[in-house]
């Protein structure tokens, strides 16, 4: 491995810092170059996202770094269910007492698959987490006026889909799907409490250490979302829509796409209520939430790329057959 | 491995990046900004970042200037192991304050509307084809309380605070209210780039969360007179409600007696309001007062 000594990063450094002078120097010049639709649109969106995720990641880390610091890996194992039907109702209705959005989640569950959770209770808790909680289903209430049952759905087949996720990854995946090894964090562990300052430095450390894991994740996320939402005209996907499974791909490539937050998501689908079939509304609403581009950079940070793919496959799957299937009843 | 005074330099480096997020929402918060990307609801929280992410910098210099080099390990943590690899880390962290601190704060106008697609009716609810103001519809309960209240008034005026609601409410009893006076607020939109005095939309953002979610509402308007109106300009345009066929749908379109230009207000955006018949008499009360 290379060493990162000072002296090799001054190479890199030096004309880093000319173009930073050559930007800061020229940009007030060529202002005409940035000031154009695209470049404003494309700030206002990227910060926007970006902020909107900050405080929850923040709360995500800092979290995470208290369990690190302050609860003993027993205790969380000894409150998890060991048979894995209960461990997955556990996991579905954690969602309710921890109402955290996704971007909050995937640090905390990172650090509660160490302290022993087992891989498909924290996949459960993932997938229904950001759906199954008091905040989200009011959100969705108050945006369908009129059709409460699109509520009642959504929080239905969330439920389902991770139920059977849950149950699928129990009994096919027995190797650890982590992409880092449980052996290294151990050995981190060890001497995390002799930091310099005590427990409270040393909980400050860690959640900048996961602000920065995840925070990269997370900026490549915002990034890709915030082009497609600027230069991808929405109509232009429409023309899949006029086929007859065509609306449920559209409305899940959307929600993929959009990468709302899921306490907002259901204003968004509202507006392609006379549109599109109530079904595929459902499918936009409880696939957002589970996989868009913004957590699946974070979820190929958390699992090995193969599972995450599987994953990934896992949850399209049930959500689209789900949604298709409820569409008789909505 | 990373030797000590590596991580001693990546510590004084994340600080520096962390104590930079800190000092843009600082900026935001003061520059008043904040609106043009996140709802009010999401801002309060936002404000409160500064804190853990100053906390978060403080911890990362004592370690890097008291701590002892034996506990600083990297061995659980992946600190990026080539100068390269480190660059691109702290690009990608630098961009968005980059892109914050060089362009201006804008807030999303008609490119953003064209992209999201600009909604002309309120589609949550399904038009009433009673004559009086009933609806058996429980959840549309609050629309109709809005809507006897709004026509009442001699001019119907669409506070931001309720302007989805309002806009809801007009939308829902579309043939009641024909021939009402109206004066609403917002930018111009045009769905295609033209002459800039033609009929438009008067628009606004519906934002719940933030700027990703963010859903143009607009009502149409026929400006009667030839009026230079470029696209993004804020007017404040007053006239009567028609219902007008486009698209094999029924749509409400203002047929303007005034447009006047008016500034960007402070708050760019809409949001939705838990109970807009109790902000209407809220802002009633505050209108009365300033008379």
């Amino acid at each position: 491995m290379t060493a990162l000594s000072p002296m090799k990063i001054i190479p890199l450094l030096l004309p880093a810092a000319l173009l930073i002078i050559l930007v800061v120097m020229w940009l007030p010049e060529y202002q005409g170059l940035l000031n154009n639709e695209y470049v404003h649109t494309f700030k206002t969106g990227f910060i926007g996202i970006l902020l909107e995720a900050l405080p929850f990641i923040l709360a995500g880390a800092l979290l995470s770094s208290l369990l690190q610091v302050f609860v003993p890996d027993e205790v969380i194992s000894r409150w998890i269910p060991k048979r894995a039907i209960p461990g997955i109702l556990f996991a579905c209705v954690l969602g309710i007492v921890f109402p955290v959005c996704e971007c909050g989640m995937i640090p905390l569950v990172r650090r509660l698959i160490q302290k022993g959770m087992p891989v498909y209770v924290a996949i459960v808790f993932i997938l229904s987490g950001p759906i199954l909680n008091p905040v989200v289903y009011g959100a969705t209430f108050m945006a369908f006026r009129n059709h409460p049952e699109l509520a009642y759905a959504r929080m239905g087949l969330a439920f389902a889909a991770a139920f059977l996720i849950g149950l699928i990854v129990y009994c096919t995946v027995k190797k650890s799907p982590m992409r880092w090894s449980a052996q290294r964090e151990m050995g981190d562990m060890a001497h995390s409490h002799a930091v310099r300052g005590g427990r409270l430095t040393s909980v400050f450390v860690h959640t900048s250490e996961e602000f920065f894991e995840m925070g990269k994740y997370l900026l490549i996320g915002c990034l890709l979302t915030a082009a497609l939402q600027t230069f991808m005209v929405r109509d232009s996907l429409a023309a899949v829509g006029g086929q007859p499974l065509g609306s449920y791909l559209f409305m899940m490539g959307l929600a993929f796409a959009l990468s709302l937050c899921s306490t907002s998501d259901a204003f968004v689908a509202s507006t392609f209520l006379h549109t599109f079939p109530a079904g595929s509304l459902v499918a936009f609403m409880v696939f957002g939430p589970m996989l868009d581009f913004k957590n699946a950079m974070m979820l190929m940070a958390l699992f090995k790329t193969k599972f995450a793919l599987y994953l990934f496959f896992l949850i399209f799957a049930c959500v689209f057959i789900g949604s298709v299937l409820l569409s008789p009843w909505l | 491995m990373n030797d000590s005074k590596s991580i001693r330099l990546h510590y004084l480096f994340r600080a520096a990046v962390l104590l930079a997020f800190a000092y843009y929402i600082w900026h935001l918060t003061n520059e008043n900004a904040l609106s043009y990307y996140v709802a009010p609801a999401l801002a309060r929280w936002i404000k409160l970042c500064p804190f853990p992410l100053g906390l978060m910098a403080l911890s990362l210099i004592i370690q890097a200037v008291l701590g002892k080099s034996a506990m600083l390990c990297n061995c659980g943590h992946r600190l990026p192991a080539s100068p390269l690899a480190s660059g691109a880390l702290y690009g990608l962290f630098l961009f968005p304050l980059l892109l914050g601190f060089v362009l201006p704060d804008r807030a999303l106008g008609s490119a953003a509307a064209v992209k999201k697609g600009m909604s002309f009716s309120y589609s949550a609810v399904e038009p009433e084809k009673s004559v009086r103001f009933e609806s058996k519809d429980p959840y549309a309960q609050e629309f109709t309380e809005l809507a006897k209240i709004l026509y009442e008034q001699p001019v119907i005026p669409v506070y931001p605070a309720i302007f989805s609601e309002a806009f809801g409410a007009i939308d829902m009893y579309k043939k009641q209210f024909e021939g009402k006076e109206i004066a609403v607020s917002g930018f111009v939109y045009r769905d295609q780039a033209g002459e800039d005095t033609g009929p438009f939309a008067v628009s606004r953002f519906l934002v719940q969360c933030c700027t990703a979610d963010a859903t143009p509402l607009g009502i149409l308007v026929d400006p009667v007179r030839q009026q230079h109106l470029p696209a993004d300009a804020w007017v404040k345009v007053q006239g009567k409600i028609r219902v007008v066929p486009q698209d094999g749908k029924e749509l409400i379109r203002i047929e303007a007696s005034s447009i006047t230009p008016i500034a960007q207000p402070d708050a760019p955006y809409i949001y939705t309001s838990a109970d807009s018949v109790e902000t209407w008499h809220e802002l009633q009360k505050f209108a009365n007062k300033e008379k």
